[in-house]
């Protein structure tokens, strides 16, 4: 007999025992639909954080900020002068491995435009700054190197701060707005930026909509003088693989130039949002209840699978009294759990594709059944059923007809 | 030379940390064209003797020639290939395929022997089966068959692959005395045929069809 015919009798018996077919199916369905669910939900949260790291910053990009001092500082700690404007520009020359080099002022300044008045976010930086954080104008511009090497007293206003001044986002576009008692003009205004992890949830980036950016030399020479110290440096990495050689230069050389390391290099998208951090525990929790279901999805076609094979081994012992060899059992088994676990994974796919939609409509969260989540629970599927339903039939066919015949 | 020329046959058990033995050294021989008894108390080892002579078991000493070829060393492949060509095994349960009709029932053996369509399977099956009385019978399951009905199906499975001997376990164990008497007529015609039959029994009475009765005992032939 060729391993066809074994493979036809497979199937018939598949179709004969119809209600232990069914069973197995049940199993193999639930098991692959409650995979293919779970890992389309984790891979939605997983790609949200993913797409909400790109959009503040994207992954290549380190971001230095003062250390803390020490509560006794040693004479190198006191003698450092922090980062400076001065580090942005010696990195800016010198570091190899950087595309980008932003250094950056913030403080709380009043705004006032005509009756309309407000304290508000001021940031002062570089061009270098747009780069790393995409920002996209409106209208206008943002700030030019021009700028910076004149200090010029320009600004490039958020979306919400130019609504709020002036009423009209892009009406803002060369007017006059006083920043902390200095005239600026508005040479620029950004586009609204939002991002949602869920759209019950606020936007994510309002906090980017409501600041003003402005050179930094200008925000020194307006508003602390001969002080230039810095309140953050973002660096973008050359590439985005990068980024750990980035971090190793940039350290190495500050670490240098101020004698002491006393400041800290954090990848962005890492400490510097709560939410993100948040997330990347949601991604954690989904990605062991992913696992955990796999498992269980496994072992409940494992079981059902077993269960099916164990009851006929006393059918085997019978067929080799015919004068059916091992393999031929063999085949006849692997045929019955090639179809019904192809099967089951097939139903099991539809419907995980179909409570996947079901729950990213009623949750409102992204999810997609996507070709590796499909593969995946189609091969554990396959996987869990050749091994559940082989190993039983592989002893059987191993027994004497006797043992197969008296097995309980 | 016998069909069946069998010496020494031993079969131990290993029960936990004890051997038991079930045969201890018997000498069986069947000549072509008899009809032999094999009767004993439960316990005896006639069972066991019944498998080994059907190849569903193997001695752990002694040898085995069947039809000329020695098959106690024989294993797996080959074994299964002596199973399928030269013995017919009819047991106690009849063990039928429940889920497939009598016709494909009877078929299975050819199937398995390969070299045959489906649709020649099926034709030499309801053939039989005819030969049996129950033509009315095709394409029914066996759960739809009487007892008699049902033995004599599991005698035309036995027969279908021209084995050179019939082993019929406990024929009558399963019936009532009238479906008994006709399976006994079956079989004499069976034997009349040409078919050498071993039957294992211990109703005195079914043992009084053959010609020849072995009697075994704690693993012995007591007489």
């Amino acid at each position: 007999m060729s391993f066809l015919e074994a493979l036809a009798i497979g199937l018939v018996e598949a179709r004969r025992h119809w209600g232990q077919t069914l069973l197995s199916l049940l199993g193999l369905v639930l098991g692959t639909g409650s995979i293919v669910t779970v890992l389309a939900l984790f891979g939605g949260q997983a790609k949200i954080t993913q797409d909400f790291v790109a959009e503040v910053g994207g992954f290549g990009t380190v971001v230095v900020r003062d250390r803390e001092q020490s509560e006794r500082p040693t004479a190198r700690e006191l003698a450092s002068d922090r980062l400076t404007y001065d580090d942005a520009a010696y990195l800016k020359e010198r570091a190899t491995t950087l595309a980008a080099v932003a250094p950056g002022w913030a403080n709380e300044l009043e705004y006032r435009a005509g009756a309309v008045h407000f304290a508000g976010q001021v940031i002062g930086t570089t061009p270098d700054y747009a780069i790393i954080n995409d920002i996209r104008p409106l209208v206008g511009r943002y700030l030019g190197d021009l700028d910076v090497r004149r200090r010029a007293r320009v600004m490039v206003l958020g979306w919400k701060f130019a609504d709020s001044l002036f009423g009209d986002p892009e009406a803002a576009l060369g007017r006059l707005v006083t920043l902390g008692g200095a005239n600026f003009t508005v040479v620029g205004v950004l586009q609204r930026e939002e991002f949602y992890f869920a759209p019950w949830s606020g936007n994510e980036l309002e906090y980017r909509n409501e600041r003003a950016y402005v050179p930094i030399t200008t925000a020194f020479s307006q508003y602390t003088g001969v002080d230039e110290r810095l309140s953050f440096l973002t660096l973008k990495a050359a590439s985005p693989a990068g980024a750990r050689a980035a971090q190793g230069q940039a350290t190495a050389m500050l670490a240098l130039r101020h004698g002491v390391e006393d400041f800290d290099v954090t990848p962005s998208g890492q400490g510097g949002n709560g939410d993100a951090e948040f997330f990347k525990l949601f991604d954690f929790i989904f990605l062991v209840v992913g696992v955990v279901s796999l498992v269980a999805g496994g072992v409940v076609i494992a079981n059902i699978l077993l269960a099916s094979v164990v009851e006929r081994v006393r059918e085997f012992g019978t067929r080799m009294a015919l004068g059916a060899t091992a393999f031929q059992i063999f085949a006849q088994v692997v045929a019955q759990v090639v179809v019904v676990a192809s099967l089951g994974g097939l139903l099991g796919l539809g419907l995980g594709w179909a409570l996947t939609g079901t729950v990213a409509t009623v949750m409102q969260m992204p999810a997609a059944v996507t070709a590796p989540v499909a593969g995946l629970a189609l091969v554990t599927s396959l996987g869990v059923g050749l091994v559940a339903g082989i190993y039983p039939a592989w002893r059987a066919a191993r027994m004497a007809p006797v043992e197969a015949l008296r097995y309980a | 030379m016998p069909l069946i020329d069998a010496s020494g046959l031993a079969k131990l058990y290993r029960l936990g940390r004890v051997d038991v033995a079930a045969l201890r050294g018997v000498d069986v021989t069947v000549e072509r064209g008899e009809y032999v008894a094999i009767m004993g108390p439960s316990g005896s080892g006639k069972s066991t003797l019944m498998h080994i002579l059907g190849c569903l078991d193997w001695p752990t000493s002694g040898s085995y020639v069947l039809d000329g070829e020695d098959v106690s060393g024989l294993r797996g492949r080959a074994l299964a290939r002596v199973r399928n060509r030269k013995v017919g095994f009819v047991f106690q349960t009849f063990n039928l395929m429940p889920r497939m009709t009598i016709d494909e029932n009877v078929a299975l053996p050819l199937q398995y022997r390969g070299g045959v369509t489906r649709r020649d399977r099926l034709r030499r099956a309801r053939a039989l089966l005819a030969r049996f009385g129950l033509d009315p019978r095709i394409g029914h399951r066996p759960d739809e068959l009487s007892g008699g009905e049902r033995q004599r199906v599991a005698v035309a499975r036995a027969l279908i692959g021209e084995p050179a001997i019939l082993l019929i376990d406990e024929p009558t164990g399963n019936l009532d005395s009238h479906a008994g008497a006709e399976v006994l007529r079956a079989f004499r015609e069976v034997h009349q045929g040409g078919n050498t039959i071993v039957m294992v029994t211990h109703d005195a009475r079914v043992a009084e069809e053959a010609q020849r009765v072995i009697q075994i005992a704690d693993g012995r032939v007591a007489a």
